[in-house]
């Protein structure tokens, strides 16, 4: 055998036991994402006929005329709206000051802020309502120095807000820093040079090149939110409840499987341009990784 | 350190921090503080705490009393072995299948690559818990609601990500001089994976099944979805603990107890891979 015949032979052996390493996963994911998801949309937009399943809007009719299911969808947006606002607002100004401030301070504001990455969501629940509860921590405190008690958010829409804000911080960042690491220092210091002040700065040079960065990081979050179940379910109102705690019901007490997918894929394609914003960006940089 | 210090601050362009002391940077580490802290540090003072009584702001009695309360307790020990099997098997099931997954996307190539290393992407592309709706309304009909089983495989779903995509860059940057140089000194393959391949790619793995296995273990969502009442983990104790439990310190000493291990690996799999990378790990 001449050595290109070997060598096309072990290519071709190559090739069939890539394939075979790699099915097992690609396995998985078609039938525990693809499938699922294609079923419940399929199983949405049918009912059982005579002659088979034929086309039907009667589910998304139900939850677009339910004022319960409306109140909630709602409720999911204005809890996300707010949730990205606010982790913008905090993380904008703590990633512009790691990146920018050469201070020991910095090390320190870090490791802070990704500390929420190493807390579980459930232990935080916990440890949110130990400390914003009726008598918590921040109850304490400020009866200490005689002031009135704060209405407490617990179990109302801002228990959750805190709580995701909290559990969000840390990646958020991530996604911020890693945009202004494309903003050089050099064109900072030109358009100082120039005379222009510290918001001038901030508007027309840095958020300019950030704002792809800007729109990825309130993806993430939306995302996460429209999935978001243990922190709104325990931290939460029961009525109106976000999308999570919703479905959640929907499926186990109430027994409606079809609302329940009805839900789900409502949630699909309110995310769906924000996921392919961040599905993209993921996919970017996993491509200028590995070359 | 005064010495480091100040050649950091001479570095150039930073002439807005001057000889001013950092108030930014001040504000921003004692807001932080405050905010990330304070939850934490009220549930670590419960753990130790027998009598604290409103308002007073430092308990009344400190002890640790409810620790031999918590460490005797039937459904404790039920739930940590529920859960450390559980996160136990998700790892060793997920490495089997994806580690040689990875190994082939970085280093094979096969008809069908790209893409099938995209698809992966769909675990991003949804939002989770209605996928989980999607799933569960399947396993209904195949009686695995409640099963064991079932909550293993949907949490294989969610490690993939950790277990394919971490180790494909450790794989994809192993020096291939060294491994020619070995197997042209005669080392079989085996030899070659086993002493140059492996050791290269050993933290990013290490840093993906420390990653697997403390999610899956703090995973709350599909196991109350697919697994409860039947299949009892330490999450679903927890959320028992806050629904019904009135005493306060079995769910700071349970607290304590879970958070500082957790704590410790994931300290580990930062060191392996970098805040950066962890944080594109986790989807930042």
């Amino acid at each position: 055998m001449s050595r290109a015949e070997l060598i096309s032979q072990r290519a071709a052996g190559g090739r069939l036991i890539g394939l075979l390493l790699v099915a097992a996963p690609v396995f998985l994911v078609v039938a525990l994402i693809l499938w699922p998801v294609a079923l419940a949309v399929f199983d949405t937009l049918t009912v059982e006929g005579p002659s088979g399943p034929r086309f039907s809007l009667d589910a998304y009719r139900f939850f677009f005329s339910d004022e319960f299911s409306l109140r909630n969808l709602w409720m999911t947006i204005q809890v996300a709206t707010i949730c990205t606002v606010l982790l913008l607002l905090l993380c904008l100004p703590i990633a512009l000051y790691l990146r920018f401030s050469a201070s020991r301070l910095t090390g320190y504001i870090q490791a802070l802020a990704l500390f929420p990455l190493f807390v579980p969501s459930i232990l935080l629940a916990y440890a949110l309502i130990r400390t914003l509860g009726p008598n918590g921590s921040v109850d304490i405190l400020l009866n200490a120095v005689g002031l009135p008690k704060l209405p407490s958010p617990y179990l109302t829409p801002w228990g959750p807000i805190i709580g995701l804000v909290w559990d969000n911080l840390p990646l958020t960042l991530l996604i911020v820093l890693a945009g202004l690491s494309n903003v050089s220092r050099a064109s900072i210091d030109a358009a100082r040079d120039a005379g222009a002040n510290r918001f001038q700065v901030l508007a027309y040079i840095i958020l300019p090149r950030i704002r792809g960065t800007l729109l990825v990081a309130a993806s993430f979050v939306i995302l996460g939110l429209f999935s978001a179940f243990t922190l709104p379910y325990l931290l939460g109102p029961a009525v109106p409840e976000m999308m999570g705690p919703f479905m959640r019901r929907t499926i186990i007490e109430v027994d409606d499987p079809i609302q329940a997918r009805t839900q789900a894929v409502v949630t699909f394609l309110i995310c769906a341009i924000f996921a392919l914003f961040y599905v993209r960006s993921v996919a970017r940089t996993r491509r200028e990784q590995s070359t | 350190m005064s010495l480091s210090g100040h050649a950091r601050a001479s570095r150039p362009g930073l002439r807005l921090a001057g000889a001013l002391p950092d108030w930014a940077g001040i504000v921003i580490a004692i807001l932080l503080s405050a905010f990330i802290l304070l939850p934490l540090v009220n549930v670590a003072i419960w753990a130790f705490t027998e009598v604290w009584r409103y308002p007073a702001v430092i308990p009344q009695k400190f002890g640790f009393r409810f620790w031999s309360d918590v460490l005797g307790r039937g459904d404790v020990h039920l739930a940590m072995t529920t859960s450390l099997s559980l996160a136990a098997i998700v790892t060793a099931l997920s490495a089997v299948i994806c580690l040689p997954a990875s190994y082939a996307f970085a280093r094979l190539d096969f008809p069908g690559r790209n893409l099938f290393f995209m698809s992966f992407l769909t675990v991003y592309a949804f939002p989770k818990f209605g996928l989980y709706i999607t799933i569960a309304t399947i396993f209904i009909g195949l009686g695995l609601i409640g099963s064991f089983w079932g909550v293993v495989l949907i949490q294989l779903v969610s490690t993939l990500m950790f277990m394919v995509w971490i180790p494909v860059s450790a794989f994809q940057n192993v020096d291939r001089r060294q491994e020619e140089a070995a197997r042209d000194a005669g080392a079989s393959p085996l030899r070659v994976f086993w002493s140059i391949t492996l050791p290269q790619v050993l933290p990013a793995v290490s840093a993906a099944v420390l990653l697997t296995f403390v999610n899956t273990f703090y995973e709350t969502e599909v196991a109350w979805l697919i697994g409860a009442p039947e299949v009892r983990t330490v999450p679903l104790l927890m959320i028992r603990f806050i629904n019904s439990e009135l005493v306060v310190q079995y769910g700071a000493v349970l607290s304590l107890m879970l958070w500082v291990p957790s704590f410790l690996l994931l300290i580990l799999a930062r060191r392996f891979l970098g805040a950066q990378a962890l944080g594109r790990a986790l989807g930042a």
